[in-house]
């Protein structure tokens, strides 16, 4: 089951990969904090405990409800375009992400032989961050590096599933609490900003250079 | 120690208070009467345990919590006792000096802040038990030092200053975690406690060493690492720079004798390092102070000399350590704690006198100064009981601390054969001369500032109550323990019979008779009675003739026909101009008629032109061949961030 949805989950990186709307992004972070939520859920289904659902039951309530609220709230708000701006066409875009995944699937294969690591999730966590990253470097937008750095975000979370016993899950509601802030400070930012830069474009903060 | 912490808690109440305080006035009031409150409260209870109770406590429990994180150990008892002895006086200065600018319209709240947290993290500092907490509260200390001297951030020689001090900081935290974690990895453990490392350990032992000495010695200022000090002191508010060369410096000694708490019995060669470093600290400290014009500069230079009289001790101490001999350790380490506490004393006086005469006069530049003594006869006398002790002439208490030293040398002379005798010799002769270098700085200083006529012209020289009261606590204390010292020595031979030295003794320290040396004191004192109230008697038979001052048979003698301080110094540094950077600037008139002439001197540090501007100016250009990697779209650098993460990862990869 694990290994089902984690697949669920790169898929899901491959639409962020081609789909050129802003909308898709709200609807993908939301799609993947719904796979954490039950990913996270999952193990926990046979032997219930009321302290084992408070990370899952967290999770949701960030990821699913209040952060692609505030986005949606902040695209309307603000009246961003409803495009992207890419810098690099999508089909490269799509062959980049391939090819990373390709590598890093190998390589966790590899590795798993050495180290005890579930394979799957963990390539999985894996690629996210690094489709987060890319998203950051090749989208001007600046709602769209939000979007990115959530996907990250989310990498980090799976990877956490995937290496368990090394992680406990004080850290883990820490790292949710530190996200939801970090996105909230960035639309105060954005809401500041939007007085004297018009397009929320990443470039045009390079002028604010002194 | 319940009541300690409580002390704590009523300093560390100001910052909470100052919040709902917008008022300046009101909150200076509150935060230093709560200050010196908790500081008396805190003092007493920690000058009770040192010398009242005859265990050191290992495990303590605070407000019934039992707690590993600190222990009140004699040593860190011993160091709480000076922070919170001298940081009663400056507190009281403080108040007078926050209400200067609050009556020009400068908000103090957030300096306050900063003193506050300066002081608290100071004391909880020495007392930690808990690596991490010592170096928790060393980096608060250091950062609210930083803040606080940033008073006046406007000036240009501020920023700079300043950032010589942060920079300087980081150094040592980064040194300092190393040599934490070293002594972790070879002890398994996080407390103080329990680090013991033996020589046998081999290199970790003189890796510590080294980190611990480099770091520590670099916050205490040991030579070539004194630059940030005659950077950081003149700018630092009055307060904090008392507070800076008082106490901040001390930490760094606190941290070296801790080290060596660890690491025992030192290697021979490391005690003539510390020995041959600090003799180098102390003649070029005292000297490059006869070179300055800057007051506080000059004393900053001072603080570097009392540093590596210090050090002497310690170094003295190694020696006895690697010998096992412990009449030498004894002297030589209880000859640095007790000038510790006598350094702490007298630059604190000396720094607020010159914060004082500074803030009346509107300027640090001691050429600029003259006649101060018909302005305030009490406030001179003060200053000079402070000059006396720093110069280390009988009868105060700057005498007692290098008297142990020179016992120091003579024990160890006399113990350890050899090629000894002559070595110590030289380092008596070395620790006399710089006594002598420092009687003329202070000669100097006293003379140009306080005699002769006024050079610019004084519009006000009033010198409030509360600045009597602190400069008068600490020249009362300095003329306690000058002529009753055996207290102190009492007090000092307990820091070392506690857990320092490794068997308690009958001491080295106390066999000294002291009884003769207040006798002698005494003797000194009543002669000099004597000679004043003869002086008045002739006066009052014969008259007393009065003229201008320095009018050796001039008509019309102007404040500028006066002996400078340069000139008075002058001498003296022509023979040391190579090291000393000594520029003078002579355009002499060569008609036969006066015309325009001008004479200028200046002295620069050679540790901070010729080493630390230079590497920085160096390393700057070269970094700037690599500027085209910089851009201003925040992408360039994420990617960045991928491609290195990428090499690493690979590395990794392969590495398996």
């Amino acid at each position: 089951m694990q290994n089902v949805l984690s697949i669920l989950f790169c898929l899901s990186l491959f639409y962020l990969a081609v789909t050129s709307r802003v909308k898709a992004y709200v609807s993908v972070l939301r799609f993947q904090g719904i796979l954490l939520t039950v990913l996270l859920v999952f193990p926990f289904i046979n032997h219930f405990s009321v302290y084992a659902f408070i990370l899952p039951a967290t999770l949701f309530v960030v990821k699913v409800i209040l952060i692609p609220r505030y986005i949606n709230k902040i695209i309307l708000d603000l009246d961003i375009k409803r495009m992207i701006e890419p810098s690099i066409q999508p089909f490269t875009f799509q062959l980049l992400v391939i090819f990373s995944m390709i590598v890093i699937f190998v390589a966790s294969n590899i590795l798993s032989k050495s180290t005890s690591i579930e394979t799957i999730p963990f390539a999985s966590g894996f690629s996210a961050i690094a489709v987060g990253i890319f998203v950051i470097i090749f989208r001007k937008k600046l709602i769209i590096h939000v979007a990115g750095f959530l996907v990250l975000e989310n990498g980090i979370f799976l990877f956490g599933t995937a290496v368990a016993s090394e992680l406990p899950m004080m850290i883990e509601i820490g790292t949710l609490l530190d996200v939801f802030v970090v996105v909230f400070l960035m639309g105060i930012a954005m809401n500041k900003i939007s007085s004297t830069l018009s397009g929320f474009d990443v470039t045009a903060l390079g002028r604010l250079k002194d | 120690m319940n009541l300690f912490f409580f002390a704590l808690a009523i300093q560390i109440l100001p910052t909470i208070i100052i919040g709902f305080l917008p008022d300046n006035r009101k909150a200076s009031v509150v935060t230093h009467f709560l200050l010196v409150a908790g500081l008396i409260l805190g003092f007493s209870s920690s000058f009770n345990a040192l010398v009242f109770s005859n265990t050191t406590q290992h495990n303590i429990s605070i407000f019934g919590i039992p707690n590993s994180l600190f222990r009140f150990d004699a040593l860190a008892l011993y160091f709480l006792c000076i922070i919170q002895l001298v940081a009663i006086p400056i507190s009281i200065y403080s108040y007078s000096y926050f209400k200067y600018y609050i009556e020009r319209g400068k908000s103090v709240r957030s300096t306050l802040v900063f003193y506050t947290l300066l002081l608290v993290s100071t004391q909880l500092l020495v007392s930690a038990n808990h690596s991490i907490v010592f170096l928790i509260f060393w980096e608060v200390m250091s950062i609210s030092a930083y803040l606080g001297m940033i008073f006046e951030k406007e000036k240009k020689e501020v920023q700079t200053g300043s950032f010589y001090y942060f920079v300087m900081n980081h150094i040592v935290v980064y040194l300092l975690f190393v040599f934490f974690f070293l002594l972790h990895h070879q002890t398994k453990s996080w407390l103080f406690s329990d680090f013991h490392i033996s020589p046998e350990a081999g290199k970790i032992f003189i890796i510590s060493y080294a980190l611990s000495l480099i770091a520590f010695g670099m916050k205490a200022g040991f030579m070539p690492f004194h630059f940030w000090l005659p950077r950081a002191h003149p700018i630092a508010p009055t307060v904090f720079s008392a507070f800076l060369s008082g106490i901040i410096i001390k930490t760094g000694i606190y941290g070296i004798l801790r080290t060596f708490q660890f690491l025992n019995p030192t290697p021979e060669w490391l005690g003539w390092l510390v020995l041959a470093v600090s003799m180098i600290s102390a003649i070029f400290g005292v000297w490059y102070a006869l070179a300055q014009h800057d007051i506080k500069k000059l004393l900053a230079y001072h603080s570097v000399e009392n540093i590596g009289i210090i050090g002497i001790g310690i170094g003295i101490g190694f020696i006895g350590s690697a010998y096992h001999s412990l009449p030498i350790q004894v002297l030589g380490f209880g000859g640095a704690l007790l000038h510790t506490l006598n350094h702490a004393i007298f630059k604190s006086l000396l720094f607020i006198g010159s914060g004082v005469i500074s803030q009346n006069l509107g300027t640090r530049n001691i050429e600029l100064m003259g006649g101060l003594v018909h302005r305030g006869k009490y406030f001179v006398m003060l200053f000079l009981i402070g000059s006396i002790a720093i110069s280390g002439i009988p009868p105060l208490n700057g005498f007692i601390s290098e008297f142990i030293i020179y016992n120091g040398f003579f024990v160890t002379a006399k113990e350890l054969k050899n090629y000894y005798p002559l070595v110590m010799l030289i380092s008596a002769v070395g620790l006399a001369f710089v006594g002598g270098l420092a009687v003329a700085c202070f000669t100097k200083i006293n003379s140009i500032m306080f005699l002769g006529s006024e050079r610019k012209e004084v519009k006000h020289f009033n010198i409030s109550f509360y600045e009597y009261v602190s400069l008068g606590i600490l020249a009362f204390l300095c003329v306690v323990i000058g002529f009753y010292p055996q207290p102190f020595i009492g007090i000092v031979n307990k820091v070392l019979n506690n857990g320092f030295v490794p068997v308690s003794s009958s001491s080295a320290l106390l066999s000294i008779n002291w009884f003769y040396i207040s006798l002698i004191f005494g003797i000194i004192f009543l002669g000099v009675l004597f000679v004043y109230f003869w002086k008045r008697a002739i006066q009052n038979k014969y008259g007393r003739r009065t003229s201008a001052a320095w009018g050796c048979g001039y008509e019309n003698v102007n404040p500028r026909m006066q002996y400078t301080a340069s000139s008075f110094a002058d001498e003296l540094n022509e023979i040391s101009k190579s090291v000393l950077v000594y520029h003078k600037n002579i355009k002499p008139s060569k008609k036969i008629f006066p015309a325009e002439a001008s004479f200028e001197s200046h002295s620069e540090d050679l540790v901070d032109n010729k080493f630390v501007l230079n590497g920085f100016r160096n390393f700057s250009s070269m970094i700037s061949k690599i500027e085209f990697l910089s851009h201003t779209d925040i992408r360039y650098y994420i990617s960045f961030i991928l491609i290195i993460l990428t090499i690493y990862g690979l590395i990794a990869f392969l590495w398996n």
